[in-house]
């Protein structure tokens, strides 16, 4: 991939070159993630990081690997190559409305230099799913070591109810596969034959999805999640169900 | 010998009273089994040939009219527990005369439910086994689902009780049953309104408003089933029966009050400050696309016109009672489905602002999800039909003093 | 009432005349490799901007081939210079590693372009 950027050359863009009107935005969002992440601590969290001590995070983030992504937002194009290969790893039906992962478009007319953003989106492995708690048959549920939100095939009743109750719009039922399907960060498909990263991840031209474990502080993850310089946020914050898919930009 | 002359005896009363019923009747029974012939056909199609073929539902909006349809059966059922227990359970003796009647109409409408959410559930054969070996304890869909089973168990021996004339065992399982009836309606309100992703819902307005909704929603099933099972039997009503229909009508005015309080307050929460996804959803309500079925069936059908035909009825005039009752039972249909739709057609990411979800999403029923709501119709229709034969009208002893 | 006349006359005019202008300045081109949806528009350049074709025809892009055929139109041939980056370089124009959705207008962009479906992930 020789379009690539190197991350590390990329990171000193400077702040001159987001508009006014995203930087107000950034700051909207910093002021509403405050209190969904840490119990209103993520700034303060960012700003002691040196100091902290692993034990303090193992609280925050319960697993281990405790598997995250994080979305460079600005970087996404659209290409939609994340979308392809999801569909091809996972057996993603070919039916209207069936997708583990999709891009959003968001026009913002009102951005100096900047005509649309575009936000990806998948499951975002809540620590308080909703989806999970409102199973009646247990089909769904977080994974004891690294916090997946999993499908159990074999118990899904198809009543739907996980997909009311997901603020994130991530799930949907497959005829095919007799049951909800979602996505599970390829645990089953590429994590567990040594893959690294997700087939989303690893097929981004543009670095935008960027996975990994967040109890793991030397993961660039864990790095982007608690650091300084740029906003994170999260979708949906007041929904309260404190999600593992952060979204960033640079 | 004795038994099997009395079980003879009771078969050819049933003939008997079968074979006096008129050509309306054979007529309203043909129709409502073709019914549930033509629901069974379109929704066995469905599970067999995939649901995503045949009905409207789609990933945004996944619950459709035959949800609605299943809220609206239970709804029903327990409000008929509810207001029939006042007399039978709790001794009120104006409520007797209604208790049979509708004991065994609650059974009908639940049995009506059951019947629609079978179609909709996309694998319910699977739901008979992992409800019991995989059990969720936060699930309010769980705890809903083994209530209902529970209640039903309940109000079917209470109405076998009734009918033996026991009385004592009938009061015990008419109070377990209605307090298993509470805790499952509230826990189907509870499925809507514990969702933190859902703003229209989401709060402990829902499982409240579901009890009192179906205590009004009692009040009407039993008025209106009533006057119909005394024309099905070509009979006048006593004065006991009469008298219990009239205090029927006076606790059905008070609920229609308390519903239109609990909506107007719902509105006016959703208005002032503008919440968001709460505000959408209401004003799609006001003035949107949902404002015809709001004002004319929801305001207007199900609660002031038979606020008015009520009032005006004196609980006597029972050509107004039978005209408010069913007016309140189309409305009252319409407010289910309103009440899931509406929770439903604001996307989840609408505050997002992004152009796949700007505006309030649509849902139109399909083809086989109307025969099957239909069917749940029919269904109730024909289990209250010939319940008035097998049963004998559901005389109660008081009946007959 | 004339002057009514007069003024949409010459609104009907200019409006004809830009529209001949695009069509012979070659209209958008919508990239589909390396990644798809990415477009360049005639118009925004040549009319907007006021660039004339010698700025980029035959030296950046050459008259008649196909940029997105060669395999170095990249982004990492804009940040040295090439295509696009010859003036994209956050000197005379923004600079090719920023504002990426504003090129890159995606596949959602490529359909909407083309008259296809505008919203495919919506409900209905």
């Amino acid at each position: 991939m020789d379009n690539k950027m190197d991350l590390d050359k990329h990171q000193n863009e400077g702040i001159e070159n987001i508009p006014m009107q995203q930087r107000r935005d950034f700051l909207k969002m910093g002021l509403a993630i405050t209190g969904i992440f840490a119990g209103g601590s993520m700034l303060s969290v960012a700003s002691t990081f040196n100091r902290a001590h692993a034990s303090d995070f193992a609280k925050k983030y319960p697993y281990k690997p405790h598997y995250s992504m994080v979305m460079r937002q600005d970087r996404c194009i659209d290409c939609e190559r994340c979308m392809e290969a999801c569909v091809k790893t996972n057996h993603v039906p070919n039916v209207h409305g069936a997708y583990r992962t999709t891009i959003l478009e968001k026009e913002t007319p009102d951005a100096i230099g900047g005509k649309r953003e575009f936000i990806p989106v998948l499951c975002n492995q809540c620590n308080l799913p909703q989806c999970v708690r409102v199973c009646p048959t247990k089909a769904t549920y977080k994974d004891k070591t690294n916090g997946i939100v999993m499908m159990k095939i074999q118990n899904c009743i198809g009543c739907l109810t996980c997909q009311e109750g997901c603020p994130y719009n991530a799930r949907y039922f497959s005829e095919e596969k007799k049951a909800v399907d979602k996505c599970n960060f390829c645990i089953d498909t590429r994590l567990a034959h040594g893959e690294k990263l997700t087939a989303c991840a690893f097929a981004c031209p543009a670095e935008v999805r960027v996975f990994g474990d967040l109890s793991n502080q030397e993961d660039q993850v864990f790095k982007l999640v608690h650091q300084i310089e740029k906003q994170v946020w999260v979708l949906r914050p007041e929904a309260g169900t404190r999600p593992n898919v952060f979204y960033t930009k640079g | 010998m004795a038994q099997q002359f009395t079980l003879n005896e009771l078969v050819s009363g049933v003939v008997n009273r079968l074979k006096s019923a008129g050509m309306g009747y054979y007529l309203m029974v043909l129709i409502s089994g073709l019914l549930v012939l033509a629901a069974t056909g379109a929704g066995l199609h469905a599970m067999i040939m995939g649901h995503e073929n045949f009905y409207n539902v789609t990933r945004e909006m996944p619950w459709g009219i035959l949800i609605a349809a299943y809220v609206f059966f239970v709804v029903t059922s327990t409000g008929l527990c509810l207001v029939s227990s006042i007399g039978h359970v709790f001794g009120i003796q104006d409520f007797m005369p209604i208790a049979k009647r509708s004991v065994f109409l609650s059974i009908a409408t639940i049995l009506s439910g059951f019947f629609v959410i079978a179609f909709e559930i996309k694998l319910p054969w699977r739901m008979a086994i992992y409800n019991v070996i995989s059990p969720n304890l936060t699930s309010n869909i769980w705890w809903m689902g083994t209530l209902y089973g529970i209640y039903l168990m309940f109000m079917f021996m209470e109405y076998v009780f009734l009918n033996m004339n026991k009385h004592n065992p009938a009061v015990v399982c008419g109070f377990s049953g209605s307090v298993a009836g509470i805790l499952a309606h509230s826990n189907l309100g509870a499925v809507f309104g514990l969702l933190m992703g859902r703003e229209f819902w989401h709060g402990p307005y829902m499982p409240i408003y579901f009890i009192a909704s179906a205590m009004m929603t009692g009040c009407a099933v039993i008025i209106m089933f009533h006057i119909l099972g005394y024309k099905v039997n070509n009979e006048k009503m006593g004065p006991d029966m009469e008298r219990s229909l009239e205090v029927t009508t006076k606790v059905g005015i008070l609920l229609i009050c308390v519903i239109l309080f609990f909506t107007t307050w719902k509105m006016i929460s959703g208005i002032a400050g503008e919440p968001g996804g709460k505000y959408e959803a209401i004003m799609a309500l006001i003035n949107g696309k949902f404002a015809f079925s709001f004002w004319v069936f929801e305001i207007l059908a199900a609660m002031v016109a038979p606020l008015i035909l009520f009032m005006l009825s004196r609980g006597k005039n029972l050509k107004f009672m039978l005209l408010a009752s069913i007016s309140m039972i189309i409305g009252i249909f319409v407010m289910r489905f309103n009440l899931v739709m509406v929770g439903q057609s604001v996307p989840v990411y609408l505050e997002l602002g992004v152009n796949e979800y700007k505006h309030l999403m649509d849902y139109v029923p399909s083809l086989y999800e109307m025969i099957i709501t239909a069917g749940g119709f029919g269904m109730t229709a024909l289990l209250f039909l010939l319940g008035e034969k097998i049963f004998d009208g559901h005389k109660v002893d008081a009946d007959h003093h | 009432m004339t002057l009514r006349t007069l003024v949409t006359f010459a609104t009907a005019i200019i409006m004809t005349a830009g529209a001949a202008l695009a069509a012979t300045h070659g209209g958008d081109i919508v990239y589909e490799k390396p990644v798809k949806g990415v477009i360049f528009s005639h118009k925004t350049h040549v009319e907007d901007k006021g660039l004339s074709c010698d700025m980029c025809h035959n030296r950046l892009f050459e008259m008649g081939k196909v940029a997105q055929e060669k395999a170095d139109f990249v982004m990492e041939s804009l940040y040295q210079g090439k295509y696009c980056g010859a003036c994209h370089n956050g000197s005379m124009a923004f600079a090719s590693n920023t504002r990426c959705a504003t090129c890159h207008i995606g596949v959602k962009g490529q359909k909407r372009l083309s008259g296809g479906d505008k919203h495919d992930k919506k409900g209905h």
